[in-house]
């Protein structure tokens, strides 16, 4: 007799060859995200005297591949807050969910009672605790989210919150690239809050338009198709098909240093 | 795993490959949980007061995330500004855990009140905090705290803890990224080390000087040159320095500007 | 009423119609079997006192425990289902010994008080999620005394989880002759030597056995010693202090 269990019931390999044991099942312990995959490049956003200029470009890449071309990655939550997502786009898409979720169960419970809302703050803080439980259980989300909005007092309110769980606030923040390459024109704008309440609308969607054309031409994980939402007390405009206008690519010509040009 | 049977297969005649029971070799995460965002906080404690100190910027790697993000927090006051706080935690190293431990912390604090009717004093609040660290010593909290308060005999009491909750009552204590650069220059200026009294003797019969508590005043002016010094010198260090000066009538914030470079 | 209470007292948290715990009350009923304790507390300490029923001369009267140490700083009496006070007593024990671990520093007494109380409550089949750990309410009254940072306190805890704050309190089956006793004999400044020899008088009035040192057992919790039950020798002594009659 045999006396190993693993044996038992099961045809000799020795007599009728390999077998088979695919359809066995294999207890694979429960995968978690160690990477992302389809993913969204840099959001900036900026805060201006009555609101808050959000912006993303709308191509979802896979690795080095541009695969999709019209993912929307800003999202409205009721008529106060604007969320961008960099980072994995099925990851921001589970977020949408909950989002949405949370909304409607809102919605529920305080149907038209503008006052008692979630302001941007209030959702911050939720999606950081979301967040934080996930990295802690080994199990992130893969992204990078800016919040932006109106905050319970009515004032122009812009923050972050990553992977990790980690969370701060800024009168411009940039995700992923942009904290490179867009955030030093923004604070050149606005260096602290005190010079968020001299800066008009138009200057803040202007910085935020030349931030998105400056991605473009040094990003290589960027496109020229964007969306953008202003949010201010009076609602939410978001244009969600924006082109970059007047490109310059003259600078081109001018870099040395690297591929087959050496010097 | 399969080689667990190969040696009695052999011997038993059996030539077929056992499935493996569970995941063969062990997955290599590339998820980090921890990340490091930089800055510096220092504590000092006095006769009858305790002066905290953090600058606040945040970092990622050479990116300044913000400009303005404290490291100090009120612990266990009223309502969502927490007023009339008497105890004062600042934490650096990984920022989310820092917050996290701060709300677990304020939130234990301000449960002590409403079931023992008193609030909390900085020694409870000490052993709580470490018990809070060790707790999570085998996913730890990845920061550097320090507790201030005034003790039940009115005195300025300082602790400072290591990230699995290892703690001790100091005069004064540096932390975060900057603390090697700050801390022998409060052990030169806050304990006396390496004074010596003037002729009191040749090489080892120098007689040191005796630490005593410092006045509110020289100390502020050691935290604003400690940070100064270590803007300088640290590239994670600056924009911003929050100070917070506890005594018996509570405690009183103050924020000064750092370098920006 | 009868029939009212037959109907709702088997139901170990079911309400009567007029609003009533049955089993709770009846648990009351249980203390007022139980031999009688006293606590009286000044301002340097707090006396406890109870009497011990000698129901054998072959019984060895120091294995009654009636009275109890919960920490350095508290003690208690009890009356009652002695058996039901071990697992509060062990319950306050705990909780004692981890508030000193988590915070450094000792527990309060009323704290302490809150802490059995917050036990006296989980019988019965028990909310959702949390588990229920009696099936019937404590069928003994606790007299909690101790020494905190606000001086001393004694405490009444009662099966239906109330508690309640006493200058001198009397519980067991003498409890009414022995409270209108101490109401009459209770002021402001008794000092500790003093409260000894009433809660001995006190007892002495409602026991049906004659008061000797052997039947008798006296504690006390002060700011230097602590919870300290008395030695025989020491209990002979201020037994010999009361009036002969």
């Amino acid at each position: 007799m045999n006396h190993f269990p693993q044996a038992w019931g099961r045809p000799r390999d020795d007599i009728y060859g390999h077998y088979n044991s695919s359809y066995l099942q294999t207890a694979n312990p429960t995968q978690h995200t160690q990477s992302p995959v389809v993913t969204g490049t840099s959001v900036v956003a900026i805060k201006y005297k009555d609101g808050v200029v959000i912006a993303a470009d709308n191509l979802a890449s896979y690795g080095s591949l541009a695969r999709f071309t019209d993912v929307k990655r800003l999202r409205k939550f009721n008529s106060s807050t604007v969320l961008g997502f960099g980072g994995d786009v099925s990851d921001m898409q589970y977020l949408d969910r909950l989002l949405n979720d949370l909304d409607v169960k809102e919605n529920y419970s305080h149907a038209d009672d503008e006052a008692s809302q979630l302001s941007a703050n209030n959702l911050h803080t939720y999606l950081s605790k979301v967040m934080y439980k996930r990295r802690t259980d080994f199990n992130p989300l893969w992204n990078h989210i800016l919040v932006a909005g109106i905050s319970s007092e009515s004032e122009p309110f812009l923050a972050s919150v990553d992977l990790l769980g980690t969370t701060f606030s800024s009168p411009s923040l940039a995700t992923g690239y942009g904290a490179h390459l867009a955030q030093p024109i923004m604070r050149k704008l606005v260096p602290d809050e005190e010079a968020v309440k001299g800066i008009s609308k138009e200057q803040a969607v202007d910085v935020v338009k030349e931030c998105m054309k400056v991605l473009f031409y040094r990003d290589a994980r960027s496109m020229d198709g964007y969306s953008i939402a202003v949010i201010s007390k009076e609602g939410i405009e978001i244009k969600e098909n924006e082109k970059l206008e007047n490109q310059s690519w003259q600078f081109a010509e001018r870099i040395r240093g690297y591929g087959t040009q050496v010097n | 795993m399969a080689g667990m049977f190969a040696g009695p297969q052999e011997m038993m005649g059996y030539s077929f490959n056992t499935a493996p029971t569970s995941a063969s070799e062990p997955r290599q995460h590339s998820f980090y949980p921890y990340t490091d965002n930089g800055g510096s906080t220092l504590g000092i404690s006095g006769a009858d007061f305790t002066i905290m100190a953090g600058d606040t910027r945040s970092t990622s790697g050479y990116s300044i995330n913000s400009r303005h993000v404290p490291k100090l927090f009120l612990i266990g006051g009223e309502g969502p500004k927490n007023k009339g706080a008497r105890i004062v935690l600042s934490v650096v190293g990984f920022a989310a855990d820092g917050d996290a431990l701060k709300e677990k912390l304020d939130k234990e604090v301000k449960m002590y009140k409403y079931q023992h009717g008193k609030p909390m004093t900085v020694s409870a609040c000490a052993q709580r905090l470490s018990h809070i660290l060790y707790n999570k010593r085998f996913f730890p909290y990845y920061v550097h705290a320090i507790l201030g308060g005034i003790d039940e005999e009115g005195k300025g009491a300082l602790y400072s803890y290591d990230p699995v909750g290892s703690y001790e009552r100091e005069q004064c204590r540096a932390a975060g990224a900057a603390s090697s650069l700050i801390m022998p220059f409060l052990d030169n200026q806050v304990n006396f080390k390496n004074h010596h009294i003037p002729g009191s003797g040749e090489g080892h019969d120098l007689k040191p000087v005796v630490a005593t508590p410092l006045p509110k005043e020289t100390v502020i002016e050691l935290v604003r040159d400690a940070f100064t010094s270590a803007v300088e010198r640290h590239i994670e260090v600056g924009d911003g320095l929050q100070m917070m000066i506890l005594t018996k009538d509570g405690v009183e914030e103050q924020l000064l500007p750092l370098k920006k470079d | 009423m009868f029939i009212a209470r037959s109907e709702y007292d088997r139901g170990i948290n079911t309400f009567s119609p007029e609003g009533r715990l049955f089993q709770v009350e009846y648990s009351l009923e249980a203390i007022k079997l139980g031999s009688t304790a006293i606590g009286v507390s000044t301002s340097s300490g707090v006396i406890l006192g109870v009497e011990k029923r000698v129901t054998s001369t072959l019984l060895e009267t120091s294995s009654v425990e009636k009275i109890v140490e919960i920490d350095r700083h508290i003690g208690c009496a009890m009356s009652g289902l002695q058996a039901d006070a071990r697992s509060m007593v062990e319950h306050a024990r705990v909780e004692s010994q981890n508030h000193a671990f988590h915070y450094n520093e000792p527990l309060r007494v009323e704290s302490c008080t809150q802490a059995i109380c917050d036990l006296a409550l989980r019988f019965g089949e028990g909310a959702e999620g949390e588990e229920s750990i009696m099936s019937r309410p404590f069928g003994v009254a606790l007299l909690i005394a101790g020494f905190d940072e606000d001086g001393p306190s004694l405490y009444h805890a009662e099966p239906s989880g109330t508690f309640y704050r006493y200058d001198a309190k009397a519980i067991g089956s003498g409890s009414e002759g022995a409270q209108a006793e101490l109401q009459n004999e209770f002021h402001k400044s008794l000092t500790l030597e003093e409260a000894e020899l009433l809660v001995l008088k006190t007892l002495k009035q409602v026991m049906e056995e004659k008061l000797d040192s052997k039947n008798v057992q006296l504690a006390s919790v002060t700011k230097d010693k602590g919870f300290r039950i008395y030695q025989d020798a020491e209990m002979e002594e201020v037994v010999a202090k009361l009036p002969k009659n």
